[in-house]
């Protein structure tokens, strides 16, 4: 009979390893990837690396495929120190994967080594209910929920584009949305801005805006901003978001909100409406092109109606 | 009607991001015609030479947005390789 020692050693013998920075530097990197935490759900939601899927080792063959369908694509697994996952690893290569690879001292070397970690809040039975449509697409999942959750997104408008945005990220569970606008609702208003209702005449936007997505999700923390956006609050406003989405309606904020996402590296998601056409696009910093590349220089004015 | 279409459009594009599924609309411009009732898509392409985010930049804070004015007026160095857009419509309205 073989003893755990030699199994493992021959574990090894055809697993790759690699530590913590190596893993780090492949997630950076954006190849693909499947990383699997391979422990059981307690160990996983008391600590695990973000990028994680969790297939306890027990379900391992079962469930892989529905997590990897390359068997070619690299897969990298961990468990607490390192030696249930290589044992793991080995049976996956066994199955027919070909790029299996074993995080060296697991996640508790991950963990001393500084590097990220996230842990889960439990969801409430209420949120298991609210997001379980959520739950079975593939996509989002439990895991993706938790992620929206923890997402904050900066809404630049609360007006014709900023309305269903914002309606509908609340719905989805986008945990934080932060809400800035200007202005007070008019009754010219209501025929397209669908965050306000008739009663809210005269009412900051964002109030307004802010007790509706309250009514539709109350899980969601809305920080209403009244205001507009400047060249003096813009830098300090979205270091706070994961995401900018811009529903402004002038050409002076696209810039401002253009250059200063493309500055700090956010993302912005830019959509504009004219009379019976609109368009969508998303300005990626470093990944693509920004508004400046597309509209070098606005058009002249009197061209367009603000 | 419309500002509904493409708000929500964001709003997907938003969830994609965040959750780093599907094929953002990164180096896509996405265009709606309500009145034809028709979608098409253009490629963008970065521009070398753009002030902001080409190889030899020249907005390197927001110092321009200052003295309300010059905010837009930095035009891209010319020259070069065409850029973007075919033929980019300014639209506004929001």
């Amino acid at each position: 009979m073989k003893t755990l020692k030699e199994m493992i050693t021959e574990a090894r013998q055809v697993v790759p390893e690699e530590g913590p920075a190596d893993l780090q530097r492949r997630l950076k990197s954006g190849e693909p990837l499947a990383l699997i935490d391979v422990r059981d759900p307690d160990e996983y939601r008391d600590g695990h690396i973000e990028a994680a899927t969790n297939i306890s080792r027990g379900f391992l063959e079962f469930r892989i495929a529905g997590v990897v369908s390359d068997p070619a694509m690299p897969i990298v697994l961990y468990c607490q120190t390192g030696l249930r996952s290589v044992l793991a690893a080995k049976a996956l290569k066994e199955l027919g994967y070909q790029h299996v690879i074993n995080l060296v001292g697991g996640y508790q070397k991950w963990a001393q080594s500084g590097l990220p970690t996230v842990r889960e809040m439990p969801l409430t039975p209420d949120q298991i209910q609210r997001y379980s449509r959520h739950f079975l697409l593939a996509q989002v999942g439990e895991k993706g929920q938790r992620r929206l959750l923890r997402s904050k997104v900066l809404l630049i408008g609360a007006g014709g584009l900023g309305s269903p945005t914002a309606l509908y990220l609340a719905a989805a569970g986008v945990g934080t949305i932060g809400l800035m606008d200007g202005d007070v609702v008019d009754v010219t208003n209501l025929q397209r801005q669908i965050l306000h209702t008739t009663a809210d005449i005269g009412k900051p936007k964002v109030e307004s805006g802010t007790r509706m997505l309250k009514a539709l999700n109350p899980d969601v923390n809305v920080i209403p901003l009244a205001g507009r956006i400047t060249v003096d609050n813009v830098m300090d406003t979205i270091k706070d978001y994961d995401l900018i989405v811009d529903g402004s309606d002038n050409f002076e904020t696209r810039y401002l909100v253009n250059d200063a996402c493309y500055l700090a590296g956010k993302t912005n998601v830019h959509g504009s409406i004219f009379q019976f056409e609109g368009m969508a696009t998303v300005f990626a910093p470093g990944e693509g092109p920004c508004y400046r590349c597309l509209y070098p220089t606005p058009p002249p004015p009197g061209l367009v109606p603000s | 009607m419309l500002p509904g279409v493409i708000g929500t459009i964001q709003a997907t594009e938003a969830v994609k991001v965040l959750l780093g599924i599907g094929e953002p609309l990164i180096g896509r411009l996405l265009t709606y015609d309500a009145l034809g009732m028709r979608f098409r898509e253009v490629k963008l392409r970065r521009d070398p030479n753009c002030p902001l985010c080409g190889g030899s930049p020249t907005i390197k804070d927001l110092a321009i947005h200052r003295n309300g004015g010059a905010a837009c007026d930095v035009a891209s160095n010319g020259g070069g390789e065409a850029v973007g857009a075919s033929k980019p419509v300014a639209r506004a309205g929001g």
